[in-house]
């Protein structure tokens, strides 16, 4: 074994994890607030990306597109609370399991329709000439997801943390009944934290879509892995998600490489199996046991 | 200041409260007392908004309440300290404290500027709160912990605050020491609804009480009238 090859495997593999985790960090901030997250946030990963292709086909400059495209997430994110989840959270049901997943399958549906099926590559204006670092190959878009993946992670964090409104945030988080009897409407935070989240699901498309090209189905393995490493590092565990995620991504590319590229999905499945098998009821119990 | 007529409420189809009506006048405090069980703390919900009344109406500085999300109710000027306390664990003592002021400032920026003056007023009343400002609320002792929800109650200024049970669980020193902060709220001005087990000490530091069994208000008085009534004597102070 080479230990250059392992290194060029793990840092690659990393990269891709970290996009894992993003959209993992996402499911944590609406169930912060509310318990609840969106089975169809794939979905949204995949129309944001579209939407932000959209913006460069017509001319939008890329530093523009970005903001747009973040916008637009938040927008869907906003969307997928009003119409998926305040009421069945409002009626103390489960609803929003059925409800969010029946929005995803609409919101690929459209995409095939508006967009068509076929796979689109991304332009970037970002160079993915490889630069060689200790002997591995790392492309400066590469380096871009990491930049901005922590970026958007850490924009979210410094609001929760000295903001107001990201203190209620958190308020709301911790004990929900306490917070109204502070006047913090649990219901509007809600609604930020999905916002916040479809934001976050946004940013994860707009860095991947470079790499793995704009369709619809491009984020239906993505979500997968996601969710894996929301249920390992727990629904609630903050920057856990950075450390599961980068693990996982190594481990795939690792298995990819040394085993063969069709058992690159397989770490993401046992780890997510072992994970329902040691916590079967755990952080988020029936939704997670159902949907798989 | 406070006025509640009637009041009917319960948790899903199991009614708790009927018809509770009750009067609190400006600066003053009054009492409310009875059994495990009577319906205090489901009193305290109705008015403030965590449950929804079924019926009767909560006048809060001449404005009808009743209805209202608990959120639009703190905002009008209620604040409630649950029982149980519910600080916010994970945040600081002084993130908590900013919180319980959360309607009055600005959500961004700023915040801290404004509240300077409230968060001075209240560290000098609770010079425990400003040793901790940094410390995780969720590890702060029983009774700093019950300071803490005073104080956050404190920082909404608040026409009427409603304190439910602030002795419960801590040991007799430090009971006497939130009784202390009681009769210092008292003196300052402060309007407050108090519920509590300790129904001595409470007459003690009422204006005026109510007795409650079985989701009813059975007696009323002036604690002197109280003390003088067998029934109450038997059943509550003795
Ligand atoms: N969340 C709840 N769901 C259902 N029933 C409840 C709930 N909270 C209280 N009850 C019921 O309502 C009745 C009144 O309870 P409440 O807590 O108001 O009494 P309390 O006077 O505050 O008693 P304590 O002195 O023990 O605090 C009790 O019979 C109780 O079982
Ligand atoms: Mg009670």
């Amino acid at each position: 074994m080479n230990i250059e090859i392992i290194a060029q495997m793990v840092v690659s593999g990393a990269l891709m994890g970290l996009v894992y985790a993003l959209i993992a960090y996402g499911f944590q901030l609406t169930y912060a607030t509310s318990k609840s997250i969106n089975f169809g946030q794939g979905e949204l990963v995949m129309l944001s990306a579209f939407f932000s292709l959209t913006l460069l086909n017509i001319g939008v400059p890329y530093w523009l597109m970005v903001p747009g495209g973040l916008l637009f997430g938040a927008a869907l994110g906003l969307l997928v609370e009003r119409a998926g989840v305040r009421l069945a959270l409002q009626q103390k049901s489960e609803g929003w399991i059925l409800l969010t997943i029946i929005l995803g399958l609409l919101g690929f549906s459209s995409a095939e329709n508006i967009w068509g099926r076929d796979d689109r590559p991304f332009p970037t204006p970002i160079s993915s000439d490889a630069l060689h670092v200790f002997g591995i190959n790392i492309t400066p878009l590469e380096i871009s997801v990491a930049i901005g993946v922590f970026a958007i992670m850490g924009l979210v964090e410094l609001f929760k943390r000295n903001t107001l409104l990201g203190k209620a945030f958190e308020a709301v988080s911790a004990d929900r009944d306490a917070a109204e009897l502070m006047g913090i409407s649990a219901t509007r935070t809600i609604m930020l934290s999905y916002g916040l989240s479809g934001m976050v699901a946004a940013m994860a498309g707009i860095l991947i879509s470079p790499i793995t090209t704009v369709g619809p189905t491009m984020a239906s393995a993505l979500i997968l892995k996601a969710f894996a490493v929301a249920v390992v590092a727990g629904l609630d565990s903050g920057f856990g998600v950075v450390l599961v995620g980068i693990v996982l991504g190594a481990l795939e590319s690792l298995t990819s490489f040394y085993i063969g590229s069709g058992w690159r999905e397989a770490p993401g499945l046992v780890l997510l199996i072992l994970a329902l098998a040691v916590r079967p009821n755990g952080v988020f119990g029936k939704a997670t046991i159902r949907k798989v | 200041m406070l006025k509640v007529e009637n009041l009917h409420a319960g948790y899903g189809s199991s009614e708790v409260l009927n018809g509770v009506s009750l009067h609190v006048k400006p600066g003053q405090v009054v009492a409310l007392i009875g059994a495990n069980g009577a319906g205090k703390t489901t009193t305290m919900r109705a008015i403030s908004g965590m449950i929804r009344p079924t019926s009767g109406s909560v006048l809060l500085d001449g404005k009808a309440a009743q209805g209202m999300g608990a959120a639009r109710i703190a905002r009008i000027g209620l604040a409630h300290a649950p029982e149980g306390r519910k600080v916010f664990g994970p945040l600081s003592v002084e993130d908590n404290l900013l919180l319980g002021a959360f309607s009055r400032l600005p959500h961004f920026f700023g915040f801290h500027r404004k509240a300077e003056e409230e968060l001075q007023r209240v560290y000098e009343l609770f010079p425990r709160l400003l040793e901790r400002r940094g410390q995780a609320a969720g590890t702060l002792s029983g009774g700093e912990q019950q300071m803490l929800a005073i104080a956050r109650a404190l920082m909404a200024k608040p026409k009427v605050i409603l304190l439910d049970e602030p002795s419960m669980g801590l040991a007799p020193v430090i009971v006497q020491e939130v009784f202390n902060i009681i009769r210092r709220l008292k003196d300052a001005g402060i309007t407050l609804l108090l519920v509590e087990q300790f129904a001595k000490s409470a007459l003690e530091v009422a204006d005026y009480a109510y007795v409650m069994e079985h989701g009813q208000i059975a007696v009323e008085g002036t604690p002197a009238e109280l003390n003088k009534n067998d029934r109450v004597l038997a059943a509550y102070l003795g």
